[in-house]
């Protein structure tokens, strides 16, 4: 894609936190680079941002992804989502897991919805990151007629009993034994073409029928168990998926995270640091299940209405429908910079709640190349 | 994981006889005072050793050491040795000896992508080995006519008693979408025991199918298996309209006799 040639130092047009030329076309403002950024006070995120004449709304999910290119747009709330229910005091004689909100009664040593122990209490750090209660080994969970247990420990499998009534559905790549009882088919999903350019698998496959059936994935981690709850969803980063039960629905939407780089002369690259799609799981008319695998350990954060919290974009695991999201890029102080190149920076996921977060420690190093930023999806930005 | 018999205990994993006060089995290792772990479907995990835990050979001995990939310290006495792939020693003394053993087919191994040549090392000294992922130590004690498969890549030692050989896998597609490539590494007990030590990534669990008894498996899970069972790949389109599909392949794995898996496999494209 053609671009104008860098101008001076000193006479670019950053978008950082200002308007876009409001002189030029639509459609044709000034690439990003440039001077570096306005007087952002050190230690304060640049917010007031408002969109240039012409330029494309943020992707919505589900919608075709804007061209890149496009400048530095403002952070969007999430949409209008119901929360997901917090942990209510139970009744008495009943057992709450601190984990997955569910309540339950006489739950042996693990909590029937999601496998997290009871003998052991939240492990919460000082900045109140939760760390995921690691499933007992051979611990059962329950989803309808059927159970799942999750055995082992450092590449945990997760052993699904189906007793004929329900079913799971999962990437083929995930699957590790079946018996003969269990049949296994293709479950028809829309936008393939565009899933295959995203690299996602293209085919999600649906096991029903009784028997046993087992899923691992290929890293060291953990297996979280998410029960959905009727009205409510989460998003998950793709690949990250284990199984879900048949009653959980499935789609898949734009994650609306992505920046675009000067390649060559006059071309530009577009980035996803977490991938072009986000998986989506609801529960519509009745409560689902979704297994996800962890690389490494997992952590999960609470968030309050608008508090919000610098995650890596590849440490994300999952966040719920009411946590909003957007780029965030930090400039350290004292950090080299010239007309070519922005220097060092640093790359986030800037979530805002209401809701959960959930990180992963064993990630993927984002990918920078540390270029010209040419635009992004909506981002704030920090100077130091 | 134990079983009183008179004044002995037997370990459940290896069946070795041990006093009624020993905390893991001196044939394989495995904890005495941990409960089998067994799930529904009926698979057994393979006992996580200990760190540091000791078990013997022969007249040497070989302790366990750590927990996320763990190393297999060897002390070999003058009448023992073992065998390797070179690339899996950590360390070794200076004076133990090392040599080739002797095989053949170089070319077909060569082709095959199996190593071309399997090290030996000899007593008295120390030697250590491990792998380059996340895992666990299987150990496997061979009494006299056992003898076992196990997938290329996957055994880290064996005693110099046991016999070492490969066996070409039956079948093209088998061997095409087995994810074993051409050969399995075969080792037998001819007559006397032996000890075999493997490395399976993530966790491992045992199964021991019936005579006739069988079991569908993705091809990067298979671990080892006692070569009385059959294996065979059975193959699946799984269609998704315009796009074509893909094909899901797995392997049918037949008894009677025990089967390996492994949790953290390399999945071998099935598109």
């Amino acid at each position: 894609m053609a671009s104008n040639p860098p101008p001076p130092p000193g006479q670019g047009s950053p978008n950082w936190g200002s308007p876009a030329n409001p002189t030029q076309p639509p459609g044709q403002g000034a690439p990003n680079w440039g001077t570096p950024a306005g007087p952002t006070p050190p230690g304060q995120v640049n917010q007031g941002w408002s969109p240039p004449p012409g330029s494309q709304p943020p992707p919505q999910p589900g919608m075709p992804f804007a061209p890149p290119g496009m400048p530095l747009a403002p952070p969007q709330p999430a949409p209008s989502m119901a929360q997901p229910p917090a942990p209510s005091p139970a009744p008495a004689g009943s057992y709450t897991c601190a984990w997955c909100g569910m309540s339950s009664q006489n739950p042996g040593g693990s909590c029937p919805s999601c496998g997290a122990p009871v003998d052991i209490r939240a492990i919460q750090d000082t900045s109140g990151w939760t760390q995921l209660p690691a499933v007992k080994d051979m611990a059962r969970i329950q989803f309808g007629q059927s159970t799942c247990q999750i055995a082992g420990t450092v590449v945990p499998v997760a052993d699904v009993t189906l007793d004929g009534g329900e079913s799971v559905f999962f990437m083929h790549h995930t699957l590790l034994f079946r018996d003969d009882g269990v049949k296994v088919d293709t479950l028809k999903l829309r936008g393939g073409w565009s899933r295959m350019l995203a690299g996602m698998p293209l085919v999600m496959v649906q096991a029903s029928g009784k028997g046993h059936i087992a899923f691992s994935h290929d890293a060291a981690g953990e297996i979280v168990a998410l029960p959905i709850q009727v009205g409510s969803g989460v998003e998950v980063r793709e690949h990250t998926m284990l199984i879900a039960s048949g009653a959980t629905a499935y789609d898949w939407v734009m994650s609306g995270i992505y920046f675009t780089t000067l390649k060559g002369q006059n071309e530009q690259e577009t980035h996803y640091p977490m991938g072009q799609f986000l998986d989506r799981f609801t529960a519509p008319r009745s409560p689902g299940l979704v297994l996800l695998h962890a690389k490494g350990n997992a952590f999960v954060r609470r968030l309050g209405p608008g508090e919000t919290i610098l995650i890596k974009p590849t440490a994300l695991l999952y966040k719920d429908l009411s946590v909003s999201m957007h780029l965030h890029f930090e400039h350290p102080a004292g950090a080299y910079r010239s007309w070519r190149s922005w220097g060092n920076r640093y790359l986030w996921l800037r979530c805002i709640g209401p809701g959960r977060v959930a990180v992963e420690s064993a990630f993927v190093p984002v990918e920078d190349p540390g270029l010209d930023l040419m635009g992004s999806s909506p981002a704030t930005r920090q100077q130091w | 994981m134990v079983e009183a018999v008179g004044q002995r205990v037997e370990c459940q994993w290896c069946h070795g006889q041990n006093t009624v006060d020993a905390q893991s089995c001196a044939t394989c290792g495995a904890p005495l005072d941990v409960r089998n772990l067994v799930s529904d479907s009926g698979w057994r995990e393979a006992p996580r050793l200990r760190d540091m835990t000791e078990f013997h050979f022969g007249s040497s001995a070989c302790q366990v050491e750590g927990e996320l990939v763990p190393v297999a310290e060897i002390t070999l006495s003058p009448q023992d040795g073992v065998f390797f792939e070179h690339h899996v020693m950590l360390w070794k003394d200076q004076t133990v000896p090392v040599g080739v053993m002797p095989l053949q087919g170089m070319m077909k191994r060569s082709f095959a992508g199996m190593p071309h040549i399997v090290t030996t090392a000899r007593g008295p000294g120390r030697i250590a080995f491990s792998r380059d992922a996340t895992g666990e130590l299987v150990v496997l004690p061979l009494h006299p006519s056992m003898e076992l498969d196990a997938r290329e890549h996957a055994f880290l030692l064996a005693s110099h008693t046991i016999q070492y050989s490969y066996t070409r896998i039956q079948g093209m597609r088998t061997a095409l979408f087995g994810g074993q490539g051409m050969f399995m590494d075969r080792f037998i007990a001819a007559g006397q025991p032996g000890l075999l030590i493997l490395h399976g990534y993530g966790n491992v669990f045992e199964r021991t199918l019936a005579a006739g008894q069988s079991i569908l498996l993705e091809p990067g899970a298979y671990l080892y298996k006692d070569s009385s069972v059959q294996m065979a790949v059975e193959s699946q389109k799984l269609t998704t309209g315009l796009f074509g599909g893909t094909g899901l392949h797995m392997v049918r794995m037949t008894g009677p006799g025990r089967l390996g898996i492994q949790s953290m496999y390399v999945h071998h494209a099935t598109e």
